[in-house]
């Protein structure tokens, strides 16, 4: 009904491009306003032995440096020991870039205690990351 | 100005260029929203400022999700240990070796991820990368 009256009044069919537009911008500020910036990610690559062999070597491989990594609230100091010495991250840190300004090819062992918390492995893949240190072999125990 | 006013005789507003802006900018949006994939939003990461960035994750490449809680997730659905070898297994029956991404909370016990690593490693996949937070986001 209401098409036929319209025909009849209109000369020229001309296309009404205002409600499109109305529709096309709702739409641009929808998809505006739920755009979600997504954080920038790094990927920290380790070696992870198999279980069969996750006792780290015993022996004194040369160029072998242990880095121990617990759960400060159960021993205390930051989390990190550095062959056998407790050691605060920013210490941990300047060992490690020293090391790293003489070779990038040492191994590092990182032992990690069960109840250790992921983020104090992930701070010590970091500093080897910034350090440019490449051979790193994770173990639990 | 002048010239145009000139010419022109009925003064009406052009509106192609304008609707042909608007619709790239739709098109652009709607690109860069399907990118968005299907994480689990509670994992908080730690931060590593220093690490290379993670752009590319290469081909087959899974990853895997461990909560606070330790359960596990696999593109979004959550799995059991032994699920989860069954799928490393079968990808690598399929496909050989894969690059292995573990997005680990933060507050995540290491006996957790130790779990997830042991299935991996006695899967014959020895290489893993642990997802972090290189640069955040500025917040809205």
């Amino acid at each position: 009904m209401a098409m036929k009256k319209k025909k009849k009044k209109g000369d020229a069919p001309k296309l009404e491009l205002t409600p499109m537009i109305d529709v096309v911008f709702q739409l641009l500020i929808f998809f505006v306003v739920t755009l979600t910036e997504e954080d920038i990610n790094a990927h920290l690559d380790v070696f992870r032995p198999a279980p069969e062999q996750t006792r780290p070597p015993d022996e004194k491989v040369e160029d072998l440096v242990t880095i121990l990594v617990y759960n400060q609230r159960t021993l205390g100091g930051e989390g990190y020991s550095l062959e056998g010495r407790k050691v605060r991250l920013a210490e941990l840190d300047r060992t490690l870039s020293r090391l790293a300004s003489v070779s990038t090819s040492v191994s590092i062992v990182i032992k990690c205690t069960n109840d250790s918390p992921h983020q104090n492995l992930v701070k010590v893949l970091d500093i080897c990351a910034k350090s440019g240190l490449k051979n790193l072999s994770v173990f639990s125990m | 100005m002048k010239r145009k006013r000139k010419k022109g005789d009925d003064a009406e507003l052009d509106m192609t260029p304008m609707i042909d802006v608007v619709f790239q900018l739709m098109i652009f949006f709607v690109v860069t929203m399907k990118m968005e994939q299907n994480e689990n939003k509670e994992i908080v990461l730690e931060h590593s400022p220093h690490g290379p960035k993670l752009e590319d994750k290469g081909v087959g490449a899974m990853v895997i999700e461990v909560d606070r809680r330790g359960w596990i997730s696999v593109h979004g659905a959550q799995v059991d240990k032994n699920r989860l070898r069954e799928l490393l297994r079968d990808s690598y029956q399929r496909y050989g070796t894969f690059p292995i991404y573990i997005r680990g909370d933060k507050n995540t016990k290491h006996e957790d991820i130790r779990g997830v690593m042991d299935i991996c490693a006695s899967e014959g996949i020895a290489a893993i990368s642990f997802i972090a937070i290189k640069k955040e986001k500025r917040k809205r």
